[in-house]
């Protein structure tokens, strides 16, 4: 443990040495991916009884698919879906999985993709805003780098969300 | 519809020149399409879809104009309830706490064809379009830069399971030029758009030019309706209630009190001086699940009821909608809005650029938030070259814009247009998704950045597989689109 004015010293310098970047990196990864889910918490069994299971995937028995259970009634409908159709509705795959067999991966640089239409990181270094409370936060916790505005915003930064602690 | 026109393009008549030539170039075409076509006409419908991440709207062309079906495009199973609703059915559920969302799209593409089906089943069905697909076209929109794969998929569902007559699939923003955005009496719809479609999985700026996607210039910004809700969810569970699991509520929340800043660094200042009674600050009501109300902003000196539980929203009313123009905010290493928009037009023709600045319109609903649309133009004027115009075209209805298009697009000419391009069901039996490819080559990304008389071309050649048809795309790619070259003249 470094002594508490060494570290008041440390706080204003943008990476500290012992963190390590690639695990904050991973963290931010994790963030932003956190903020793409569409639900907070998984359902439990009970919840999601007669819907088969959350994810679409099967545990042991036949799955039923979310169309055959309520059986929408459609003028001039097929009594049987073809083999695409039952492959495409029973066997989901992971974004990833579909993105590596698409190929566009291999496409030439001259072809824009999925992949390659995301911007660029921008040129100008990032506006660092507190973690805690919204309003600017010029100073970053030396154990994961969030930021901060001040002595009271550091303490609930502290007690609750350094490292990830909560949520 | 246009409210701001811009003097640059006004002044320009050697551009509108080139359109006159392109347009009669692409007259002509029409014409012989129409000729083509026009024995096979039978008075089918044409359903339109605009199959968004976060919502469907859909209609029938000929009915629907002005009020679609919006329905969510989304398996919702409600604890309170204790009950799932399938697209369409959500309109009957009551309780709208903790509500578990299956949704059929993640990050911008389709992965759950099985949820998918389900609301696509509902929505044809009697209880809502009640519609007889194997008697129908479609016109059905697919995500930016859809996957080649998931493209196979569409074209099975249309043809495979619902039996379409025909159905033509494209992105959404390539239908706007179809739609009355852009068009003014007695005016050719304008050469050079670029539309910003902000919607709940991405953000994309898509430059049009005559009318067709330049895809080469195509930007994302990852930052969409879904991210601002969950980031509001965290920031508000942090702050106040834990609302972690209250999507429906918070989505709800921000459409009522998030707004865009025009002046981040005063409204910063603004949130700092009382928590409770500042300019900014704002009361939002929490829905009373035990007596089935809805959630509201308080009005001025509105009291409260003892039971009643009040959100405080102070600087999150405009923290979250900022993302969108400082993704650097949560961490995301990616430019704003404003900048994305000057990298895309970076891409295009040095002499048309001028054009794009002055002729941007604004998609989605991300975009209704107020302040948007002035803060875009202020980020935009610090970046576009002091000698070109920035404006913005205004949007009414962001959220059915495109669908409108395409039902213009549907309707156009007594459907021949639409005819024209749509794959039929003979088609597809004959050579499979091979059809769609080569018919949607105009519109679709994988022929990207090439002019029509080159995908014509490709149109015009026999069935070839994939692979060989791309080599060759990314031959044509690499010239730009001239807008009065001398090959289009008449
Ligand atoms: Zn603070
Ligand atoms: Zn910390």
């Amino acid at each position: 443990m470094v002594k508490k004015t060494r570290e008041r010293h440390a706080r204003k310098a943008a990476a500290l040495p012992g963190l390590d970047p690639e695990i904050i990196a991973k963290r931010k990864k994790r963030h932003l991916d956190e903020l793409e889910r569409s639900n907070y918490s998984e359902p439990t069994l009970l919840n999601t009884e007669g819907d088969g299971e959350p994810d679409g995937t099967t545990k042991g028995r036949a799955r039923q698919t979310i169309s055959d259970k309520r059986d929408f009634e459609r003028p001039g409908r097929k009594k049987k879906s073809t083999m695409n159709i039952r492959t495409a509705v029973l066997y989901r795959k992971n974004l990833s999985t579909l993105i590596e067999e698409s190929h566009i991966a291999e496409y030439p640089s001259s072809v824009p993709t999925y992949l390659t239409a995301v911007s660029p990181p921008p040129r100008y270094p990032p506006r660092l805003l507190c973690s805690i409370c919204g309003y600017w936060g010029q100073y970053k916790c030396k154990r994961c780098d969030m930021p901060f505005c001040d002595r009271s915003c550091e303490e609930v930064h502290n007690e609750t969300r350094c490292e990830r602690r909560v949520m | 519809m246009r409210t701001a026109v811009s003097e640059f393009e006004r002044g320009s008549c050697q551009y509108w020149m080139g359109v006159r030539k392109v347009l009669g170039a692409k007259f002509t075409l029409t014409l012989v399409l129409l000729l083509v076509t026009v024995t096979m006409m039978a008075g089918t419908n044409i359903i339109v879809l605009d199959n968004g991440a976060s919502t469907i709207k859909a209609g029938l062309a000929n009915s629907d104009y002005e009020h679609p079906r919006i329905i969510p495009n989304a398996v919702v199973r409600s604890k309170g309830d204790k009950a799932t609703y399938i697209g369409h059915e959500f309109e009957q559920c009551q309780d709208h706490a903790s509500l578990h969302y299956r949704l059929p799209f993640e990050k911008g593409l389709l992965v759950d064809w099985d949820a998918q089906k389900a609301i696509w089943d509902g929505l044809f069905s009697n209880q809502c379009l009640g519609i007889n697909t194997t008697e129908s076209s479609l016109l059905i929109t697919e995500p930016y830069f859809n996957l080649p794969n998931m493209q196979e998929v569409y074209d099975q569902f249309m043809f495979e399971e619902y039996d379409f007559e025909s159905y033509y699939r494209c992105a959404p923003a390539s239908l706007i030029p179809h739609g009355n955005l852009f068009s003014e009496p007695d005016l050719p719809p304008a050469e050079c758009i670029l539309i910003v479609d902000s919607g709940f999985s991405y953000t994309h700026v898509v430059p049009l030019l005559h009318g067709s996607v330049v895809w080469r210039a195509v930007k994302r910004l990852d930052v969409g309706g879904k991210l601002l809700t969950n980031h509001l969810k965290e920031l508000v569970s942090f702050r106040q209630w834990n609302m972690m699991d209250e999507t429906y509520i918070m989505n709800d929340v921000k459409e009522s009190c998030c707004y865009v800043s025009v002046d981040f660094r005063q409204d910063l200042e603004a949130c700092r001086v009382n928590l409770q009674s500042n300019s900014i600050v704002r009361e939002y009501i929490l829905p009373d699940l035990t007596k089935d109300r809805r959630g509201r902003l308080r009005r001025a000196g509105e009291t409260l009821a003892e039971i009643d539980q009040v959100l405080l929203m102070n600087n999150e009313r405009f923290t979250v909608p900022e993302i969108v123009f400082r993704p650097d905010d949560i961490g995301l290493e990616q430019p704003g809005l404003a900048a994305v928009i000057a990298i895309s037009i970076s891409f295009l023709p040095q002499d048309l650029q001028g054009m794009f600045w002055s002729n941007i319109s604004l998609i989605g609903g991300n975009t209704k938030f107020p302040g948007f649309r002035q803060r875009l133009i202020d980020d935009l004027r610090s970046l576009a070259p002091v000698e070109y115009d920035v404006s913005i075209v205004d949007c009414v209805e962001p959220i059915t814009e495109a669908y409108r298009s395409a039902f213009a697009f549907a309707t156009k000419s007594d459907g021949q247009l639409f005819k024209a391009v749509a794959v039929t069901r003979e088609e597809y039996a004959e050579s499979g998704s091979n059809a769609s490819l080569r018919k949607f080559a105009t519109s679709d990304w994988q022929a990207g950045g090439i002019d029509h008389s080159t995908s014509e071309a490709i149109q015009a050649r026999p069935e070839e597989d994939r692979t060989p048809q791309l080599k060759k795309l990314s031959r044509t790619r690499s010239k730009t689109v001239p807008s009065t070259s001398t090959s289009r003249r008449r």
